[in-house]
């Protein structure tokens, strides 16, 4: 029985002197408390807030700042862009058509989609802040580690201040229902923090890096909109940040900087960098644009991504260029045609694939009506994300910002060799005075699709007026309201006004 | 023989009472006597050994041996009266030395009380059970042709649905037992196969099952805490046993598929062109119809072959098998190579018992790309599948590629290895005190293999050829040990007590590699090196863990065999749960009460043979909804490259992935559940039960506000929902007679579920939209189902339509207001099996049905856009509905898939064989899925209602179900 007795024994170890241990194993994640110690993991870190500036994509809505929908909801908001409701196409509830008749609601998707995309960097680059606050860098290493964060995050506030005006102001990682801030203090915020951190930024040029001249340059697109955006207006301060940024050249030739490899365009202030092949999305602003068949165009072999018909030039765009204007050829226009048979490329009930300027009933329109941006480059063989970097900002602004405010300073004189660059560029001449009016319209033909338009149409005050398929415009919505998604999830935010 | 556990008990006891007999009679002498000998069977011929042979009025008397053969001396022209539990009496007039085979036939009743069931951690008798628990036995189980596990089960146990939503075979059925009562969490059963829990259905071979109990209630599925809450199922399985036996089983089946989707002909097709004068209409001069292009009649065989030796001290058990299915759509073979390896030893004199055995299958399939599906219906049949060059067509377009191509152009093959292994010892300490230790091991497989050769239409040419292997892993290791005590204090009172320990490990890796940019094709993916177009992304690997650590008791109480009651406690720890929660409580406690035994009931006694009323509560966990970490506050390097300007390369980024939740804990369902049992007329048993299940704690993903959070959503436990339902079961034994039997029963059930809460204080959501109609056309960012509180999990929710008007349009209700328009649960789900056995031949027929659900016919919706025309393809029913309008998601289009599906028919013939060396013979034809009363208009009312996403969507899931004939072989030696 002795051997009764030890498994017995053996037993009861097994049932009493039994494991209780249910902590958890990490295997291919990190616990927050165990990396961004050293430089390099800290390196590694704030990477992650540059690639928020992808934007992302969940069940909620795509947030990505190359078209769907935070460029989509400055585009087609604007007088240069829209989405024409093809039958069933691109209705998706209406959102596109309250952006073109400016009769937007708290719960168009659209507007949340910007918001959440700024917020997803902003909460983000807090969480980062915090972890490089925990490392081992040294406060000055860290000062400057944080100023770029500080930076990059600047921008999304800017945009916030820009899009909502009235946005809470969030620093900290772990933040929990908070408030609104007035679009002043949005503005003071923004300057302040780009104060602060100017000195600690890098000098040089660093491609797709928050440099000084990153900084510099939303500096003076604050100050270009001060008077929208805190009824103060501040041109000369825009004068003189737009001389700060030093070492960018007009590109000879327009398109350089649009082109997939356009990372060696000097013209490129600041970029989000794309590559595809590095797992980058959201870049497939092209496939949004172009019609089913395009790839017909593109390709004899049909190797070319698909493309789904949506977002056109807004009637009036296109038209607005000289016939010589280099630029005029970032648009698809008339006759497609097919590579593999040389014929006109047909739709699938039977009539030519050729866009035209009129759009005739925006919200009935036909497959082939509105002209379509081709502003980057497009290449046989390219996937539906495309490798090409999306352009934030470009000298070319330098040179108008500047010209604009020569202008409202009363000295058109020294704006017109500034617009002459530009013009001279795009081989079209430059009238021997240029107006306010004249520098609205080449504003848009220079930065088109480029996401500028609905700023630049607010504070030029066109925004207001009546325009193609849109009514005038109530002082209110030059804010977009706070999403309703947003306000329902916090009780503490409070509406813009008019929205109510 | 019923099954193997019961027999065994039975045995026990008749040889107990028996060599007591024997003692007594041996001491008696008789004279004249002359040896008679004779053989028990069962109506199948099964030897019964262990039966009483007595001769009548006298004390005179023997048992079977093993092969039921006897032998007893008693006097010509005397009576023999042969019993046997389970079985009516039989009396047989001594008229020859050698009475030959008897027959005996089942006493339906007494048989049904008398099955042992597993309840975790042990058995017990039907009659001792407190709690819910469903049987169904092997003989059930094998009458015909046993595809799968989970088809197996449909119809047979009420409350348990059991949805097979394709034809594909390799995809398996999906269970859920009295509803869901999760929203984001599985909703499947526990099953613990051989006492282990846990285990994944397709590891045994259905023919190695014996029994399967269901554990319905709480205070039954308790004891698994808190994996318990969607029910348990028991699987036993053959391992080795006493006797001596080999067995082979086999089958060959030609199946087709079932039903089509009636698009248009190229005739159908002209004729609507030359009708309505369609000019810019284009014939490609084919005559194509391209379901049939990608179907093919599909040859499926199976072999089992087993044996089995065993004796009182130790015993061995083989099993081999291998299944070949070819699908009925091409290119789709399944095959299956299992084998099995059991073996027993007793020691320390009897006390001590050691089990070990090993489990291991192999499967090999070949995947397919699920978009042929949608462009089989888009293509225009005057499209020809080739040109006549015997290059594949292309027209195109999206969505238009030539599906025979899509089809053809990839090479792919999937493989599976699934291995358990176990080791179980039991010891008996003292007289009914028994310490267990049972370890298992199982580890799952899986490698995908994928190739798209660069002329390859989808993403292959873009890719230039495609390469990608994957291989996911995962581990399953457990301890369990447990003392059970077993006492019969005096003929009154009997106590069963069992406590236990146990720890469970559970890992999963795996990795993923592709390539792109292939010099050549003919590498498939055996060579992806040779892809010369890199990405991020092209490689990947995970490994994850977690741990649940248990302890858990159960006393029973039996007094007189009147008053029974059953108490179980479990608590169990996770390693997933949060910080805050890491170990659970969980409960239960029942109470049955066998009312025909009282004295009172003495009247009633000639008709009502059993009446029992059983009533518990319980409370269980649903862990399945927490991954791994999900706790945690975590950083990962993942997708998230950025540019570095001074290398001018890509780098990984690190990143917060997740707002952690320290509170996150098991779902938890309190259940009360009421059960009768009753027997009549010793010729129908059934039992009602009803219940009530509420589930707390609901996990689901909440968005929270952007500005708050890092992360749009948090995994948090707010919500409940609520289960109610009835059940029946009924089994009648309607003829029995030596020559023919007929016997039948019934399953029927009832669930309602509403969802009672979804925000709390810290997380709020409006009634959430899902069900996404994405994809379709016009319907992007459109849902078609709502969860909120109020309503059942996929409650259909549009316009309702009235019909369509006279220019075609739809007519909506109300304005077009969105409502309840149905929900994809069953209001009544049921099933009816009889079988009837004249002399060797047998016949067994299935069925089952559900009725009252919803199926939002997508495919419809889609084909019937007045868009199509004439570049793809529609239905013929669009043509005869008129509509001109564009699509719309309503009521139109959620059709009512009420069914009834005659799952099975089965005619066999079993030939006794002793004469050439075999025991047995058996041969039977099946046929499967013979016929579907529906009124639904798709190609098959069964879909699956899984998940949040799409419950109850028939979205081109077009692989075709088969209808199917076999032909099959038993042989036993």
């Amino acid at each position: 029985m002795k051997i009764n007795k030890i498994t017995i024994i053996l037993f009861l170890t097994m049932l009493f002197g039994a494991c209780t241990d249910l902590e958890e194993t990490l295997y291919d994640k990190v616990s927050s408390a165990d990396y961004g110690k050293t430089a390099s993991e800290i390196e590694t870190i704030v990477g992650r807030a540059y690639a928020s500036l992808r934007g992302y994509s969940d069940e909620i809505c795509n947030a990505f700042p190359t078209g769907e929908f935070v460029l989509f909801l400055s585009e087609t908001t604007s007088d240069e862009a829209c989405i024409p409701t093809r039958g069933a196409d691109w209705y998706d509830e209406g959102r596109y058509q309250d952006a073109q008749f400016h009769t937007w609601t708290p719960s168009n998707l659209l507007v949340l989609s910007a918001w959440r995309y700024c917020y997803g960097g902003i909460n983000k680059i807090n969480l980062i802040i915090d972890q490089v606050e925990k490392s081992e860098l040294s406060e000055e290493e860290q000062m400057v580690v944080k100023a770029e964060l500080r930076g990059v995050r600047a921008y999304f506030y800017y945009m916030l201040l820009d899009l909502y005006g009235n946005v809470p102001i969030t620093t900290k990682a772990s933040d929990e229902n908070v408030t609104n801030s007035t679009r002043a203090d949005v503005y003071a915020f923004v300057e302040n923090e780009l104060l602060d951190i100017i000195d600690l930024l890098p000098e040089e040029k660093i491609y797709g890096r928050f440099t000084q001249g990153v900084a510099y340059t939303l500096m003076a697109r604050l100050y270009l909109n001060s008077e929208v955006f805190i009824g103060e207006p501040r041109w000369q301060d825009c004068i003189n940040a737009c001389d700060k940024v030093q070492g960018y050249t007009l590109e000879n030739n327009f398109f350089t900087s649009f082109l997939t490899d356009n990372e060696g365009s000097n013209e490129i202030i600041w970029s989000i960098p794309y590559d595809s092949k590095a797992g980058t999305v959201g870049n497939f602003f092209a496939s949004l644009a172009f019609h089913y068949k395009q790839k017909q165009a593109f390709s004899a072999t049909n190797n070319y991504t698909d493309c789904v018909n949506g977002i056109s030039a807004q009637p009036g765009l296109y038209s607005s260029y000289e016939d010589e204007d280099v630029r005029k050829q970032g648009y698809l226009v008339g006759d497609q045609i097919s590579l593999a048979t040389g014929s006109v490329i047909l739709m699938d009930d039977g009539s030519p694939l050729s866009y035209t300027e009129e759009i005739e009933d925006y919200t009935d329109a036909k497959q082939n009506e509105g002209i379509r941006p081709k502003k980057y480059e497009v290449k046989e063989g390219e996937t539906w994300e495309r490798d090409h970097d999306f352009v934030l900002m470009r000298y070319a602004e330098i040179i108008l910002m500047k010209a604009e405010c020569y202008i409202r300073l009363g000295s058109p004189g020294l704006a017109r060799p500034l617009v002459a660059q530009i013009r001279d560029r795009a081989n079209v001449d430059t009238p021997a005075e240029v107006d306010l009016e004249f520098l609205d319209d080449e504003l848009m033909r220079e930065f088109a699709f480029e996401g500028h338009r609905r700023t630049d149409n607010i504070r030029m005050g066109d925004w207001f007026e009546p325009w193609w398929n849109k009514e005038a415009t109530p002082e209110y919505r030059s804010l977009f309201p706070i999403p309703q998604y947003e306000m329902d999830l916090n009780s503490n935010l409070t509406q813009n006004p008019g929205y109510n | 023989m019923k099954n193997k556990n019961q027999s065994k008990y039975i045995f026990i006891i008749q040889v107990v009472t028996m060599v007591i007999g024997l003692v007594v009679l041996s001491v008696v002498g008789f004279a004249q006597n002359k040896p008679v000998k004779g053989t028990i069977v069962d109506k199948d011929n099964i030897s019964l050994p262990g039966a009483t042979i007595i001769q009548k009025g006298t004390t005179n008397g023997v048992i079977s041996d093993a092969e039921g053969n006897f032998e007893i001396a008693c006097p010509m022209g005397s009576t023999l009266v042969i019993s046997y539990i389970g079985f009516k009496d039989q009396e047989v007039e001594v008229n020859s030395t050698d009475l030959g085979t008897i027959k005996l036939m089942e006493d339906f009743v007494t048989l049904s009380e008398a099955v042992v069931v597993g309840v975790g951690y042990g058995t017990m008798r039907k009659s001792d059970l407190t709690g819910a628990i469903e049987s169904v036995d092997s003989e059930e189980l094998k009458k015909g042709v046993i595809s799968s596990t989970e088809q197996l089960l449909q119809g047979k146990v009420a409350g348990l649905t059991v949805i097979q939503g394709t034809g594909d075979p390799a995809i398996g059925a999906s269970l859920r037992l009295r509803g869901g009562t999760s929203l984001s969490a599985s909703n499947g059963p526990l099953i613990v196969v051989d006492g282990i829990p846990g285990v994944d259905f397709n590891t045994v071979h259905p023919s190695e099952i014996v029994s399967i109990d269901v554990l319905k209630d709480a205070s039954a599925s308790a004891i698994y805490g808190s994996r318990g809450a969607n029910g348990v199922i028991i699987v036993t399985t053959n391992r080795a046993s006493k006797g001596k036996n080999m067995q082979y089983q086999g089958y060959v089946a030609v199946g087709r598929a079932s039903k089509h989707v009636d698009v248009l002909s190229a005739n159908q097709w002209r004729a609507w062109v030359r009708e309505n004068e369609v000019t810019e209409a284009i014939d490609y001069g084919g005559n194509t119809d391209w379901q049939k292009e990608l179907e093919q009649t599909a040859i499926t065989h199976s072999h089992v072959f087993t044996f089995n030796s065993g004796t009182e001290s130790s015993g061995y058990r083989a099993s081999v098998n291998y299944l070949n299915n070819q699908g009925v759509i091409k290119n789709t073979k399944l095959e299956r190579l299992g084998a099995s390896l059991s073996a027993y030893q007793f020691g320390l004199n009897d006390k001590l018992k050691l089990e070990a055995g090993i489990n291991a299958n192999f499967d090999k399939w070949n995947p397919f790309d699920g978009r042929i599906f949608e462009r089989m219906l888009n293509l225009s049949p005057t499209i020809p599948v080739y040109n006549p060059d015997s290059s594949f067509t292309r027209i195109g377009g999206t969505k238009y590629d030539n599906p025979v191509e899509i089809h053809t152009n990839r090479f792919a093959q999937n493989t599976r290895h699934r291995l358990l292994g176990y080791g179980k010892a039991e010891l008996e300490i003292i007289e009914g005190l028994k310490a267990v230790a049972n370890l298992s091991y199982e580890y799952n497989s899986m490698q995908a293999r994928l190739y798209k050769p660069s002329y390859a239409v989808m993403e292959g040419q873009a890719d230039k050829g495609f390469g990608q292997r994957t291989l996911g892993d995962y581990t399953t290791m457990q301890i369990e040990t447990y003392l059970t005590y077993d006492k019969q204090l005096n003929d009154n009172h009997k106590i069963n007590l069992l406590g236990g320990y146990s720890y469970l490990d559970n890992t999963y890796e795996g990795f993923r590699a592709m390539r792109r940019g292939f010099d050549t094709d003919l590498f498939l993916y055996n060579n992806l090196g040779a892809g010369q177009d890199y990405r991020a992304g092209d490689v990947y690997s995970y490994k994850g863990q977690a741990k649940l650590i248990s302890f858990f008791a159960r006393a029973n109480y039996n007094f007189k065999g009147r008053y029974m009651a059953t108490a179980t406690l479990r608590r169990d720890g996770s390693s997933r749960f949060g910080a805050n929660n890491k170990w659970g409580w969980f409960p239960s406690a029942s109470l049955a009460w066998r009312i025909s035994d009282e004295p009172f009931m003495q009247a009633t006694s000639n008709w009502l043979d059993n009446l029992k009323l059983r009533a518990g509560y319980g409370v269980t966990g649903n862990q399945d909804g927490i991954g791994e970490y999900k706790s945690l506050s975590l950083l990962g390097a993942g997708s998230d490259t950025y540019y570095d300007a001074a290398t001018q390369t890509w780098k990984q980024s690190y990143g917060p992935i997740q707002n952690p939740n320290p509170n996150l804990k098991w779902e938890t369902t309190a259940q009360v559940n009421i059960g009768l049992d009753f027997s009549l007329f010793s010729r129908l048993t059934g039992t009602i039960e009803v219940y009530q299940k509420d589930t707390y704690d609901l996990l689901y993903t909440y968005r929270v506000s952007s500005a708050d959070y890092a992360f749009p959503t948090i995994l948090a436990n707010v919500g409940s929902l609520k289960n109610q339902g009835v059940e029946l079961t009924l089994s009648g034994n309607i003829v029995s007679t030596k020559d023919f039997t007929w016997d039948a029963n019934l399953t029927l059930a009832k669930n309602m579920q509403v969802i009672e809460k979804l925000s709390d204080e810290t997380f709020q959501t409006e009634d959430v939209p899902s069900g996404s109609l994405h994809g379709i056309d016009g319907m992007s960012g459109q849902f078609s189902q709502l969860i909120a509180e109020g309503y059942p999990v996929g409650t259909f929710w549009g316009p309702l339509c009235t019909g369509i008007d006279s220019t075609g349009k739809f007519i909506l209700a109300d304005e077009g207001v969105s409502q309840d328009i149905g929900n994809v649960q069953p209001k009544l789900s049921y099933g009816f099996g009889t079988g009837f056995t004249w002399k060797n031949f047998d016949m067994e027929l299935a069925m089952y049905g559900m009725y009252g659900q919803k199926v939002l016919n997508a495919t419809a919706m889609i084909l019937n856009n007045p868009k199509r025309l004439p570049t793809l393809n529609v239905t013929d029913s669009f043509l005869e509905s008129g509509i001109t309008d564009k699509v719309t998601y309503s009521s139109y289009w959620v059709e009512d898939a009420s069914f009834l599906r005659l799952q099975s028919l089965t005619l066999g013939y079993t030939l006794q064989a002793t004469e050439i060396g075999l025991s047995k013979i058996r041969f039977y034809v099946t046929g499967e899925n013979l016929f579907v009363l529906t009124n639904y208009s798709g190609t098959d009312p069964e879909v699956s209602i899984e998940g949040l996403d799409n419950p109850g969507f028939d979205w081109f899931n077009a692989y075709p179900r088969p209808r199917t004939f076999s032909f099959g072989l038993n042989v036993s030696f």
